[in-house]
């Protein structure tokens, strides 16, 4: 009874942050204007680009630079994002499914350690802290909670309880804080690849491929 | 002001004191964060993995000039007046009141330590377009009056004499009137000539008034090919300057009268297309901003000369030896024209025909490091210092080309170079593409 309870709370919460997140994305999108120049380019193609060759750490400095910093970041991001979606599967589905957390263990394991190294990272480098909020701290600090218990939920009932009180509680969080740029990082690169596909300046051009702007454009 | 609509949260004690400016400021804030701005403004991680992609960065490398600190100066602002976590935890979030000490360090990140010239977003592990951003907090600053002085100045003379540099019209017709006479000497050729508001023209011709202060070769070299191609051109003697700095400044009421008041010249002189001099931003101002500051599209084409003088040597209406260029060339791109603008092979497919050694720089086209002249620190005295060590990393690119001439479609990129040019001692040349294919161009007799 109290895990069904448990289940029903996290998934309102669930509906919460997924819809305000929602919510936000239409305000910011409500707010864009058209635009009134002649295309160069192809805005989805851009945005194909941004997502797909445009990702690569060949093709970001921030990554190829930093490759250590890049693939914990990447490799805690995966983690985290499974979690959630083992959350939603623990509201959703009728049995708790035990297998699959048994299996997803290790990943959570290994992830909730390259969170630590993140959060280790935030607090030691001058750098970092001169740019960081207490919400920076906050947003991974929580995201290492979640694969924590994540990690404990095939332990039995008790554990993927408190785990749904948990992501009940961080649910309510993501609008607010700095998490809820796991919707916007998509607006925000979607954008990118949208100005600069319509632009011509993406995907890169080759030599033979650039257009020229036609006379009577 | 307590009755002010657009204010979501109490300004406090503090703005109290002195409403009108900063009242002004949080009623911007809210202007300019409107639409895909707010994308970005949310979007940031904070992973700091931006620094190396930055110019300033590079030469000054202190956690103000890190892209995503810059970033941040607007996003604290931003988070104080548009988020729940801002007005109800604002240190949390790291939120911060709009106050006169807020806007002087905003104005000294926005103007002072970013050139806007999108490097970082390109490489963002997010895909953060920090200059738009930035651009942001300049409209914000625009609005209350904390444009730098140099700058505003700059977008003072355009508004007031229809060109950045205040030339008279009487200056403008006399100096297209000897730079014709030489042209005549220079070409053989009694009919060349710089034509000036002649109306029914295939062409309006923009150009920066630098060329007709400073660099009127280019100017001449332009004439000098557009009379080889045969075309019908003209230039106006009111309303001929390509640059807008309202981009810069962030002044957008500004840059719609200055694109306005060009494009009715071009409509009162009956032409059938705006051709663009070599310009980073006036080609970014006009080509892409323009139609929007104006809320329509233009009734009229609108190019670089750049894809002009393609057009003419892929139709044959110019010819070129390369071989009159023989000395190692290469390519400055302007961020404003490559990175925002999609103009990138055009220039090189000119240059690989106008020269005998063109060599790139590494990295080029989008990846390249602007030189540290734009986003309008040339106009602004109290960075130069700033602007030439940002410098760096472009000289560095140059040098390691090993090159005689460095062209560059862009002014300000080629003011910026010069000095770099001096200072870092490449004894290398600037020039404009088009007077490297002037330089090539094979007159009718000369064959």
């Amino acid at each position: 009874m109290e895990m069904m309870l448990l289940r029903v709370l996290c998934g309102l919460s669930a509906i919460w942050a997924i819809g305000s997140l929602l919510v936000q994305l239409y305000r910011a999108r409500a707010g864009q204007r058209a635009d009134f120049s002649v295309r160069r380019g192809d805005s989805f193609r851009g945005i194909l680009h941004i997502f797909t060759r445009g990702m690569m750490p060949t093709h970001k400095e921030s990554a190829h630079h930093h490759m250590f910093e890049f693939s914990v970041g990447l490799g805690f991001h995966v983690g985290a994002i499974v979690a959630l979606a083992a959350v939603l599967l623990l509201v959703l589905l009728p049995r708790p499914p035990t297998g699959a957390l048994h299996v997803l263990r290790p990943l959570f394991q290994i992830t909730f350690l390259l969170g630590l190294v993140l959060l280790a990272r935030r607090v030691w480098s001058t750098l970092l802290r001169s740019l960081s909020t207490p919400d920076d701290y906050l947003a991974i600090g929580a995201s290492c909670g979640l694969l924590l218990l994540a990690m404990l939920a095939p332990a039995g009932d008790f554990a993927r309880g408190a785990l749904l009180l948990y992501a009940t509680v961080l649910f309510i969080y993501v609008p607010l804080g700095k998490l809820r740029h796991m919707a916007f990082f998509f607006a925000a690169r979607a954008d990118l690849g949208r100005r600069l596909g319509y632009r011509g300046v993406y995907p890169p051009a080759t030599p033979s491929t650039e257009q020229s702007d036609v006379r009577a454009s | 002001m307590s009755g002010h609509p657009d204010l979501p949260v109490d300004p406090g004690p503090e703005l109290q004191a002195d409403p009108p400016p900063l009242v002004a400021a949080i009623a911007a804030l809210e202007k300019a964060v409107q639409g895909s701005v707010e994308f970005h403004l949310n979007a940031c991680v904070k992973c700091g993995l931006c620094g190396e992609t930055c110019h300033i960065y590079q030469a000054e490398p202190e956690p103000e000039n890190l892209p995503g600190a810059k970033a941040a100066r607007v996003m604290q602002h931003y988070r104080r007046y548009h988020t729940f976590l801002g007005k109800w935890a604002p240190k949390l979030v790291g939120a911060r009141d709009l106050s006169a000490e807020a806007l002087a360090e905003l104005r000294e990140t926005v103007y002072g330590r970013c050139t806007a010239c999108g490097r970082c977003g390109l490489h963002c592990s997010i895909g953060l377009d920090v200059s738009a951003v930035i651009r942001a907090g300049r409209r914000v600053l625009a609005t209350v009056g904390e444009v730098p002085d140099g700058l505003q100045r700059t977008v003072e003379n355009q508004l007031s004499t229809g060109n950045q540099m205040a030339i008279s019209q009487e200056e403008l017709i006399s100096t297209a009137s000897w730079l014709g006479e030489d042209l005549k000497m220079e070409m053989g050729d009694e009919s060349a000539q710089i034509p000036v508001d002649q109306p029914g023209r295939r062409v309006l011709y923009l150009i920066n008034p630098r060329e007709v202060k400073f660099f009127p070769l280019s100017l001449q070299a332009a004439a000098g090919v557009f009379h080889a191609a045969g075309e019908s051109w003209t230039i106006s003697s009111k309303f001929y300057d390509v640059t807008n700095y309202g981009l810069f400044s962030g002044d957008d009421e500004s840059a719609r009268v200055l694109t306005a008041q060009v494009m009715q010249e071009a409509a009162d002189l009956g032409v059938g297309e705006v051709i663009l001099s070599e310009c980073g931003h006036g080609f970014r101002a006009f080509r892409w901003e323009g139609p929007n500051w104006m809320g329509a599209a233009y009734p009229l084409p609108m190019r670089s000369v750049l894809e002009l003088l393609e057009e003419y040597l892929r139709d044959g209406r110019i010819k070129v030896d390369p071989g009159k260029n023989p000395d190692r060339v290469t390519l400055h791109d302007p961020c404003n024209l490559v990175r925002w603008g999609g103009v990138c092979e055009t220039q090189r497919r000119v240059l690989k025909q106008v020269t005998t050694d063109f060599v790139e720089m590494t990295p080029n086209r989008q990846d390249n490091f602007c030189c540290g002249g734009g986003g309008g620190m040339l106009s602004m005295s109290e960075f130069a210092n700033r602007r030439v060590n940002s410098g760096q990393a472009k000289t560095e690119q140059i040098r390691a080309t090993g090159a005689k001439i460095i062209a560059t479609p862009c002014h300000n990129c080629a003011d910026q170079l010069i000095e770099l040019s001096k200072v870092g001692k490449l004894g290398a040349e600037i020039q404009a593409v088009v007077e490297l294919v002037y330089n090539a161009l094979v007159l009718p007799g000369n064959e």
